[in-house]
């Protein structure tokens, strides 16, 4: 993979994210951060189990991208900035 | 690097052990993020490194009106966050004690935060740099390569960064 930016906009939804909101939040593969990482900060930032954010890691990693949060715009926003702060590469759509 | 860099203590603090060479490179890293990170906000962003550090929010281009309030409200609130991490780094290397040239210093949760971010950083700034893959695979480096030096502080990096989330998980 590559950094350009993706043009896909029709991420493969996670059933185990609450989905019934008007914006999700995506986080895409990058070659360099951890996986380790990744799960640390989707467990720091969202207070998920360590299965959930293991899981959702690992479909970053497999399928390119993956939601890992929802909500109105400023929810969305305000989690796209918190994991910018962490370094991983996210990015906001309407759901 | 057999031993342990970093220890939880029974405080909740986190003990660090670096080797000298350890100390000198991460505070060169520092320095060198501190002076990218201070570059002119005038200047459009067409560093991959910055344009890595901080993405879009909105990949929809007909979103660009929210993208440019979204930058405006979020942008330097994320440089700030970055340069507190990169002055708690600094600081804490600057009162370490050496001893029998080794960097020896105690971390609270929040500065041991503080170095997983400026290592993740200092990553993503290198591997942006050098191109890295998922693949990524020193072992065909030429050592008269200058990239061979920044791929090994790439490494080398990863190593302590695991270390450190290991004794960040272990409740």
């Amino acid at each position: 993979m590559t950094l350009d930016a993706p043009t896909v906009v029709d991420p493969d939804v996670d059933e185990t994210v609450e989905t019934a909101k008007p914006w999700v939040v995506i986080v895409w593969n990058d070659p360099v951060n951890l996986m380790s990482y990744v799960v640390f900060v989707f467990q720091k930032l969202f207070g998920y189990s360590k299965e959930k954010a293991t899981k959702l890691m690992l479909d970053v990693h497999h399928k390119g991208k993956a939601v890992v949060s929802s909500g109105n715009r400023e929810k969305a926003e305000i989690d796209v900035s918190r994991l910018h702060a962490h370094g991983l590469w996210a990015t906001m759509q309407r759901d | 690097m057999g031993r342990a860099p970093f220890r939880r203590n029974r405080s909740d603090g986190f003990d660090v052990v670096l080797e000298a060479g350890e100390a000198a490179v991460l505070t060169r890293l520092c320095e060198e993020l501190t002076t990218l990170l201070s570059g002119d906000d005038d200047e459009p962003q067409s560093d991959p490194v910055l344009e890595r550090l901080f993405p879009r929010a909105y990949l929809d281009p007909t979103e660009e009106e929210a993208e440019s309030d979204w930058q405006r409200l979020a942008h330097e609130d994320l440089v700030d966050g970055r340069r507190r991490a990169l002055a708690t780094v600094e600081g804490t290397l600057a009162g370490a004690e050496v001893r029998r040239g080794r960097f020896e210093l105690t971390l609270s949760e929040e500065q041991a935060l503080a170095w997983l971010a400026v290592f993740n950083d200092a990553r993503l700034a290198l591997g942006t740099r050098l191109e890295v893959t998922e693949d990524l695979d020193l072992s065909g480096l030429d050592p008269d390569d200058p990239d061979t030096a920044p791929f090994a502080v790439y490494w080398w990096l990863g190593v302590l960064e695991e270390r450190l989330i290991d004794v960040l998980s272990a409740r």
